[in-house]
């Protein structure tokens, strides 16, 4: 109770100074970002149907970001870890899936016939590889922090993930006989990803009905991206919340002394959660190098930095909170890379993370986070 | 192999490692580095009795250092010669092995001789030799001809940012992954200050305060809210400032506001945007002007604010709120009962924090005489903390000298070894090899792999505080098993 009491005080001191720090973000949001806001409503409303393309780019990417960001979230729901290396994990998804394409020789011109089995083939078997990988590096790096004090995996992670980046730049040298040309000729630059799946637009036949005013494009590229990602986001939905292992996972994630207790496997349990968040990463990896057509070593950091923001957003360590979460900074980074400017985008996103930490750490789902925190 | 000998060795390799990568007349520092080493590591522990007995054991130990070295300027020359790189010569070789040999039998005694001196003096006398080397430096770089000096200088400065960083999360326990900002928002005030980007000039000596001050106000701005926020999160809103502000000095080469169709600010270049802002002002000291070719005055203008600061930093360490921040540190909760005011103390640790930054960012805007958005990115946040981690959170003296080896390695041993092998590739023939870019791509990697391996294996770092080590090792035996973890209490 002395503790409680003594923490209230904290906050009560804390709060005069956290509030003018929320006022002054107050402000600046009216001074400087409401006539933006405003000024942008109006186009939004002068051109419906380019609104309608972006939330459709925004759902996209959304999927995509949902995916990654469930591996922050299952990972910090046992753990208590920012797996700061996860993005790192979903572009080296991406390296792995752009030297099988070249390795089975898939380009544009392949049939249909042998191009999906080959697509599902390469999808699952990045999955694997980045499963893999993701529990190999919780295995070395991680594990033996468990006890140690929070900052020392944090550190740790950081510096995976640096590793990691490295290795996507090395894997750039790689120019293999094998994979077909896949690397390009600079290591450095980046991969372009032939464009696998078909960029037809599945709305063109309501162009005849509405006429040439119609521009909306609803893209077979999309679809998959979209479609493949929500089997999957449900896929782990049901496997945490109607198996027994997933149960398990749960039971750890809620006390791990208590699930020990009860006879289950803490250590299986943890690598399990890294296995799944690194096979999501490494479909999302596959599925944005088949959408976006590139691959750039860089990509991880800023991937995996919205990617956390979006389960932050939905409440860190909530299944559905980071799919929603997902969702959002989705929309809201083409909404931001249409309506303000591309390369404001980020600041978008991290500003929202700053203020979602700051007004409403537990995020929209989440309920008694702030305690882990 | 006991302690004495593995001193010798670990010096020695340093040396050997230096010679090897870049011969010449590095050999002879090569000498004085690895001696160096030896003699302050082969006469700790057990410390010896009397001056003599050390310098005998510092002559030893550096001997044995100096051999190494030799090696590695004799291995060099050899290389050079035989893939006949241009200029060498074997001539010059036995000078070159004498003076690295007696330089580091040298150090090694002048080190050993003062750690057998009575109490005080054996510390205080380590420090005033380390300080009269760091004096001699420029002119040992002058008469041995090694143009180090311009390589050196912003080693110093991201020393300086270690130190501030070591305040906000090696005294105060606050995780700041974003700290590169503060040293932007340094640099950029020097820029708009005293420079002809808005025609204001005014003199160094008052914007390097100015510079300060900013920063650390930013450091409150930023720290107030949140202040609520604790370890992991504290961290992520730290990293998004630190990402929010490099975006921010890119994008405002063009900041206007205009409400409801009313200009109330036109369009303004407020920091030059991917351009940066150049040229940037040089301070002059009594009518003498620093110039660009002159390293020397820079030098030693950042050695006296590295002086400074690291005594205000001491200083503060000792002070009420440096202990403060050390109660805070270990137990929010006890300290707040203990009647120290957590919201004063966190905000004082961002802006003590942020001011050293803001000293770094205005030297180094002066210095370079120009600044861009891209010397402020995510790995310059990533670098200071590993450099604080290398050397031992909590501890100055590890801070630097986890400071200088990062540095060391990535402006003069990376560039210099990557130089090495990209011309025993070019010999070898290897199209594929041929191609890999050492220096740049490794730099980084290198970090990620120091920050695993040293969390692994030594979490405390090279050098650390006491207190540190007995927290981060969780089996010594006079601390109860489970521990709460270093940078939250949690509430029961």
């Amino acid at each position: 109770m002395a503790t409680k009491a003594i923490e209230s005080n904290y906050q009560k001191r804390a709060l005069p100074w956290a509030t003018i720090g929320k006022i002054a973000l107050l402000l600046f949001f009216i001074l400087f970002l409401a006539v933006p806001t405003y000024n942008i409503l109006l186009q939004m409303i002068a051109n419906p149907q380019l609104l309608l393309r972006q939330l459709i780019i925004g759902l996209t990417n959304g999927a995509y970001i949902a995916l990654i960001a469930l591996g922050y979230t299952l990972v910090y729901g046992i753990v208590e870890l920012i797996n700061f290396a996860h993005g790192d994990v979903y572009m080296l998804g991406a390296f792995f899936s752009l030297s099988l394409v070249g390795l089975f020789h898939l380009n544009e011109d392949t049939p249909m016939g042998v191009r999906i089995p080959l697509i599902l083939l390469i999808l699952f078997l990045t999955m694997f590889a980045t499963a893999m990988l993701n529990a190999f590096i919780e295995r070395f790096a991680y594990r033996r922090l468990r006890n140690a004090p929070k900052l020392a995996p944090l550190i740790s992670a950081l510096g995976v993930s640096f590793v990691l980046q490295n290795v996507g730049l090395l894997w750039g040298y790689l120019r293999l006989p094998a994979f077909n040309g896949v690397m390009g000729t600079n290591a450095v630059a980046p991969k372009s990803f032939p464009g696998l799946l078909p960029n037809t637009n599945v709305l063109a036949p309501l162009q005849d009905v509405f006429g040439k005013g119609f521009t909306l494009r609803l893209s077979v590229r999309d679809l998959v991206v979209i479609i493949v990602s929500v089997v999957l986001l449900i896929a782990l939905y049901l496997f945490v919340q109607r198996t027994k292992i997933g149960k398990a996972m749960r039971a750890t994630a809620q006390d791990r002394d208590a699930a020990a207790l009860m006879g289950i496997d803490v250590n299986r349990t943890i690598s399990l959660a890294f296995l799944l968040g690194g096979a999501l990463a490494g479909a999302a990896g596959f599925l944005v190098g088949m959408y976006n057509g590139t691959v750039v070593y860089t990509n991880g950091f800023t991937a995996g930095l919205r990617s956390f923001t979006a389960a932050v957003l939905g409440g860190i360590g909530n299944i559905m909170g980071a799919m929603l979460g997902g969702l959002l900074i989705g929309l809201i980074s083409a909404l931001s890379d249409q309506y303000i400017s591309a390369k404001w985008t980020n600041a978008v996103v991290f500003g929202l993370l700053v203020l979602i930490l700051v007004f409403r750490p537990t995020g929209l789902l989440g309920d008694d986070v702030q305690q882990k925190a | 192999m006991n302690l004495r000998t593995r001193a010798a060795v670990t010096g020695g390799i340093f040396g050997l490692l230096i010679a090897l990568v870049s011969g010449g007349n590095v050999g002879y520092l090569a000498g004085i580095i690895a001696g160096t080493i030896a003699g302050i590591l082969g006469t700790s522990e057990p410390a010896p009795k009397t001056p003599r007995e050390g310098m005998q054991l510092g002559v030893l130990a550096g001997l044995v250092a100096g051999v190494l070295a030799a090696i590695g300027v004799a291995l060099r020359t050899w290389i050079d010669v035989s893939t006949a790189v241009v200029g060498a010569s074997a001539a010059t070789l036995p000078m070159l092995l004498a003076g690295t040999l007696l330089l580091a039998g040298a150090c090694g005694a002048a080190f050993g001789w003062v750690r057998g001196m009575p109490h005080p003096w054996d510390r205080n006398g380590l420090y005033i030799g380390i300080v009269a080397l760091a004096i001699a430096f420029p002119f040992i770089d002058q008469a041995l001809k090694l143009q180090f000096l311009n390589a050196i200088i912003p080693v110093l400065i991201f020393v300086l940012m270690a130190l501030g960083l070591n305040i906000v999360v090696g005294y105060a326990g606050l995780l700041d992954l974003g700290y590169a900002a503060f040293f932007a928002i340094g640099a950029y005030t020097t820029g708009m200050l005293s420079s002809p980007h808005f025609g204001v000039n005014l003199p160094f000596w008052i914007v390097i305060w100015i510079a300060a001050a900013v920063a650390a106000i930013f450091g409150i701005i930023l720290g107030s809210p949140t202040l609520p926020l604790r370890g992991d999160y504290l961290a992520i809103v730290t990293l998004g400032f630190g990402e929010i502000v490099p975006i921010s000095v890119n994008n405002l080469d063009h900041f206007s506001l205009s409400i409801l169709g009313q200009q109330i600010i036109p369009d303004i270049d407020l920091t030059g945007g991917p351009k940066g802002i150049n040229p940037i002002n040089r301070p002059s000291f009594f009518g003498y002007n620093f110039q660009a070719a002159e390293p020397i005055p820079w030098y030693f203008l950042i050695l006296a604010i590295l002086g400074i600061s690291i005594f205000f930093i001491l200083r503060l360490r000792n002070s009420r709120l440096g202990r403060s921040w050390a109660a805070m540190r270990e137990d929010e909760l006890a300290a707040s009962a203990m009647g120290i005011d957590l919201v004063h103390t966190k905000l004082l640790a961002f802006a003590m924090g942020a001011t050293f930054s803001g000293f770094a960012g205005a030297f180094y805007g002066a210095f370079i005489s120009a600044i861009f958005p891209d010397a402020f990115r995510f790995d310059v946040s990533v670098m200071l903390l590993c450099m604080v981690i290398l050397g031992g959170m909590g501890n100055i003296n590890g801070v630097i000298l986890g400071g200088l080896i990062i540095q060391f390695a990535d402006r003069l041993f990376l560039p210099k070894f990557s130089e090495l092998v990209q011309h025993l590739l070019q010999n070898s023939g290897n199209d594929v090899l041929k191609e890999i870019d050492f220096a740049s791509n490794f730099r980084m990697m290198l970090f990620g792999l120091t920050l695993v391996i040293m969390m692994l294996v030594r979490p405390e770092g090279l050098i650390p505080s006491e207190r540190r080590r007995r927290e981060l090792h969780d089996d010594s035996p006079d601390l109860p098993q489970k521990q709460t973890s270093l940078y939250d209490t949690e509430a029961a």
